[in-house]
Order: structure tokens, then sequence, then C-alpha cells
């Protein structure tokens, strides 16, 4: 155990992170069992959801697409010192001008799928940039006003589209706009579920926040701010743009992952389209220990939690929220790599 | 309409009467956060600590049928969130922040599994006898007064503020630096647990979104009371103020927009009414006895 701690920064940090997904895993066991249900039958099901076939597997990857975005959009503000807890919130801004831009231009196919993503993203980005000028210029705490204003965009967008509102499908009860054009739809990659291209555009934004953050001037010293600002202000760095850009990127990212789920999941607008994909970037940046590359894996890792959860529920195993509670605990343990490295030394000399 | 007769029909006697209650939590988890955040620990957990509170509420009335016995449950609940924060951030040094996030989320798992698990309603549960509310109002004034006297007039408070401005200090003057943080960062979550029984007994049942950002709105009430217990509460009543308001103003324009009145106040008060807070100099640093 000793070499392998000591062998590589790389195979510490993935050796804690699989132990604290165990660790996760062995305390939900533990609720299950208390609350009296079958945990072989539960982690069957989790199971049967998320991997069991071909359709399961492309629902885990159908939920995956949204939340690497939103767990590359928490990761970029936390790699600068800041919580962008609000990406909820942004992506539901970043949804709703993608659907105006579906369903009201015309444009030929692609170019019109393009035009509406990137309409999504920064819509995305200005309402990310809201906190973040805050932030810079009054101190203003950008925990505090990314959680308010994300309840202020879901209210918004859900006034758009409820009877009476501007964008509202009058032929529809529900509260949603109108299906945006077939030329600006996403294709579907594995049919039936609803996997589409923008699992794509997820991956292409993992190598781009990567490069951004290990291979350009500017991402250093966004790291930098978020490392220690004092050496940021010594290096000339100025701190308040790169806390704005910080936070529009944030946005920006969050804004896609909403735009995405209107061009490839849903095709229109639907107040409550999420189920928490913004909250479940928090996870995922924390999951991924803010790596881009991390990102793939956590979100697959909550994308299978969610997918399996559906199972769980279904099947009566147990209540399906029980993910939710694994993903807590995940968290836990992996904010706490002092906890995982005495329990293993704990483990090692109970061997001895 | 005229303006003025909707203006009386308003600002009403009742209207001040739900300011004063919707204040109170508010005021419990600024006050909470106050403790903690004077001892350098931030706990952005309380919006789940208050909603653990509310949780166990609902689980101890419907159990027993008691509900002081739910307040007092409520309040040890959230003295043991309180506690879990604690022991993470001190004990494994975890990011203050990111350890209140996986309460929050904890909790809000825990709220939606809890409930289908008992009652088999997600997200709800049956309504059970309710306390008279008033009495945590009244407990919450009384509370605020002694804690700002017990802050900034004894030698408790004093040794309090000395170990979130300078804990090295405090250490050398015989201060034990970790036990301080954690008695005060479970005094919060013990204040977020009676914040959390307020929200169960207004509405006598238990609903998985009952705090809905209540949490953060106290944090930011503490930020604009600038870490005192008294400016806590007066910023706590402007936003419960808000809060009675917005359910008034539900008549006149669209629901959606004023259920996020309170929100969008909240980011307009935090960015054009405060000057910069005096945050505790040592203030979500971990301290290392040298």
């Amino acid at each position: 155990m000793r070499t392998f701690v000591k062998s590589s920064t790389f195979l510490r940090e993935t050796g804690i992170t699989v132990l604290s997904i165990i660790l996760a895993f062995g305390i939900g066991c533990i609720i299950l069992w208390a609350a009296g249900y079958s945990i072989p039958a539960v982690f069957a099901n989790l199971w049967k959801g998320a991997f069991g076939n071909k359709i399961a597997i492309g629902n885990t990857l159908t939920k995956a697409t949204p939340i690497i975005l939103t767990s590359l959009s928490f990761l970029i503000a936390f790699r600068c010192g800041l919580f962008n807890i609000g990406a909820e919130g942004q992506m539901y801004i970043g949804a709703i001008v993608t659907a105006v831009v579906g369903t009201h231009l015309r444009l030929p196919s692609v170019l019109h799928a393009i035009i509406a993503l990137i309409a999504g993203g920064l819509a995305g980005a200005l309402w990310g940039w809201i906190p973040g000028f805050l932030k810079a210029k009054r101190g203003v705490n950008e925990f505090v006003s990314t959680m308010m204003l994300s309840y202020v965009a879901i209210g918004l967008t859900d006034y758009l589209v409820a009877p009476r509102g501007p964008l509202h499908d009058v032929e529809a009860y529900a509260n949603q706009t109108i299906a945006v054009a077939a030329t600006a739809r996403f294709a579907r990659i594995l049919k039936p579920t609803q996997l589409s291209w923008a699992i794509v555009v997820a991956g292409i934004a993992v190598l781009l926040v990567w490069y951004f953050l290990f291979r350009t001037p500017s991402g250093y010293e966004l790291r930098i701010v978020g490392q220690s600002p004092t050496a940021a202000e010594y290096g000339g760095v100025r701190i308040k743009r790169k806390l704005i850009l910080a936070l529009s990127l944030a946005g920006l990212l969050a804004g896609l992952a909403g735009a995405g789920e209107i061009l490839g999941t849903h095709f229109r607008f639907v107040d409550g389209f999420s189920p928490g994909y913004g909250w479940d970037g928090i996870a995922g940046g924390l999951i991924a220990r803010a790596h881009p590359v991390g990102t793939i894996f956590s979100a697959l890792l909550i994308g299978a939690l969610r997918a399996g959860a559906l199972q769980v529920q279904r099947s009566h195993a147990a209540p399906g929220d029980i993910a939710t509670v694994l993903q807590a605990l995940v968290i836990f343990f992996i904010i706490a790599p002092t906890l995982v490295r005495m329990l293993i030394r704990w483990r090692r000399r109970s061997t001895q | 309409m005229n303006i003025w007769s909707v203006l009386g029909d308003i600002f009403t006697f009742p209207l001040l009467l739900a300011t004063l209650r919707l204040s109170t939590p508010i005021a419990l988890i600024a006050l909470g956060e106050t403790y903690s955040e004077r001892s350098g620990i931030i706990n952005v957990g309380v919006e789940g600590t208050a909603l653990l509170g509310a949780l166990v509420s609902s689980l101890v009335a419907f159990f027993t049928g008691n509900p002081w016995l739910a307040l007092i449950a409520s309040i040890v609940a959230g003295g043991l969130a309180g506690w879990l924060h604690a022991l993470w951030c001190i004990r494994f040094r975890a990011n203050h922040v990111v350890s209140g996030i996986a309460i929050n989320i904890l909790v809000g798992g825990l709220a939606l599994f809890i409930t289908s698990a008992v009652w088999g309603w997600r997200g709800t549960s049956p309504s059970s006898t309710p306390l008279n509310n008033w009495v945590i109002v009244g407990a919450m004034f009384v509370l605020v007064l002694l804690s700002q006297i017990f802050i900034f007039h004894t030698r408790w408070g004093l040794r309090l503020r000395v170990v979130g401005e300078k804990p090295e200090a405090a250490d050398t003057a015989g201060i034990n630096v970790h036990r301080t943080r954690y008695v005060y960062t479970i005094v919060n979550g013990m204040l977020c647990g009676l914040a959390g029984a307020f929200f169960f007994n207004n509405v006598t049942r238990f609903t998985s979104g009952m705090v809905g950002g209540r949490g953060f709105i106290g944090i930011a009430a503490m930020v604009v009371g600038n870490y005192s217990p008294i400016g806590g509460l007066g910023a706590a009543i402007l936003f419960g103020f808000i809060d009675a308001l917005q359910m008034r103003l539900q008549t006149y324009i669209p629901s959606q927009f004023s259920i996020m009145l309170p929100y969008l106040i909240t980011v307009l008060v935090l960015a054009f009414l405060i000057k910069r807070a005096q945050v505790p100099a040592a203030l979500g640093k971990h301290y290392v006895k040298q």
C-alpha cells in the first residue's frame, strides 16, 4: 500500500476516489438494511437499470451528457476559487433561449442546431456573468448569488412557458414551448433511447476545458487565482477579470447543458425538464477532483445512478432516491482524503 | 383598480404578523451562522440542516404525537449535523463549503428516501399536531438578544471571536481552538434544527421543498447584518417581510414573479445595500497546531 501511495499522484488520487465510492456504497447498504430493504435486490436493479442492456446503457449515457457539462461548469469556477452552485438556473436560461432559437428561426439543418446551441451557451454565460460581476465589483458572495439567481431563472422560464406566458404552447396543458424545428434537432445515436449528438458536444467541451485550463495563459492565471490570490496579485494577474471570466464560462457550460437537453432529448422546453442535473454537476465536479477528464467518469457514475434509480423505483426494491444519498456519501469521502487514508492505515494495522 | 385600495389590502396587520413569523427561521439560521463563522467555520449546510430539523420534527411528531418532543428532536438532529460538519472541517480538513454542500445533498436525498420509506409519499409527510409557532418566534427574539450580549460583552464571546480572528493567539492564550469551533458549529446546527422545527410547525407537515433556499437567505442575512446577532435579525426581518409580501402579491402579479421576489431582493440587497462586511480573518482556514 505504501508503494502504491508513493508511486504517483494520479494513482493515489484515483485510488482514494475508488475507495471513497466503495465506502459510500457500504454505508448505503447499511441505510438500506436499516430501512428493511433487500440489498441484493436494490443493487441488482441498480445495475440492470444502468448497464443491463443496450437501452439501459443508452439511458445512462443520455443522463451523463448534461452532467458532464454541469460538472465542468462547477469545476471551472472551483479552479478559480469560486463556487458556482447555480448551474441549474444557468441551464434553464440556456435551454429557454435555445428553444426560442430552435422554434422561431428558419435555417438549414446542422447550422440551425449549431446556432441554437451557441445561443443557449451564451445565454447561460450571461446568467453566470451576473454573479461574476457582482463578486468582482461589489464583493457579493457568489455562493449565495448563484443560488438565488437559480431560483430566479427557474421562476422566469416557468412564467414564459406557463399559460398566458409569451412562449406557451397553446395546444398543450403542460408548461412548455412548441417543438423545435426538425432542422435544429440533434440526431439520435442509439435508438430507441434519447442519446444524441449532445454527448459529442459534451466530449468536445471536456477537451476544450482541459486545453483552456492547462494549456493557455488565461487558464493558468485562472488556476493561480484559485490556488493563491496573493501570488496572482504579485504576478500581475487581474483577479477581478478572472473571477468574472470563470463564472461566465461556468454559465456557458451549464447553458450548453440546457441547450443539449432541448436539442437532443426533449425537442422543446418543458418546465422542470431537468431532474437536478445542475446540482449533479456539483457532485460530478467534486468526484472528478476538479479535473476536466475526470468529469467523464464522474458523470457516468452519476448518470448510471440516476438511470439505475429509476429501475430501483420501478421494481419497488427501494425508493430510487437512495441514489442521491449514495451520491452525497461519495462526496463526503472524496472531500476527506485524510479520513480515507486513516481508514487504510487502520485496516493495515489491524491486519498486521 | 385603485392603487391605494390595493396597497390598503396588502399592508395590513396580518402582514406584520406574517413578517414576524417568516423572519424567525431566517433569523435563527443567521444567528447560528454568526456563531460558527465567528469561530472560523463556514457552514453552507444550514439549508440541509434546517430541512433535517423539519424532517425529524415530522417523524417524531408522527410517531409520538408529542410536538414538544419533536421540537427537541429537531434541535438534537441539527446539532448532530453541525457536529458532522465540524468533524469534516476540523478533523478531516475538508473544504468548508464543499462539506456544507455535501450535507445539503445528503439531507435532500434522505428526505425523499425516508418519506417514501415511511409513508410511501415521495417528499411529504402526513400532517400532525403542531406546536404553537409563536413559541419559536419568542424564543428567537430571546436567543438573539442574549447572543448579542454573549458575543460582545462576555469573556466567552471574546474567546469565540479571537478563535475566528487569530487562532494562533487564542491557542497561545490557552484557548482550545478546535473545541471552540466544534462547540459553535454544533450550536449553529441546533439553531438550524430549531428553524427546521419552525418550518414543520408552520404548515404542520413536512414537504421536501419547504426550506426552499431560506438557509442561503439566512447566510445572506448574516452577511448583511455584519456578523452580529441583532444585525442579522434586522436583515432577517427585511427578508421575512419580502416573503410575507410575496404571498399577498400573488393576487396581483403572476405567481412565478412573486415567488422569485425574495431571491431577487436577496441578490439586490447583497449588491447594493451593504458595505464590505468584516469577515473574520481566519474564516474557512484550517488551524494546525504548531
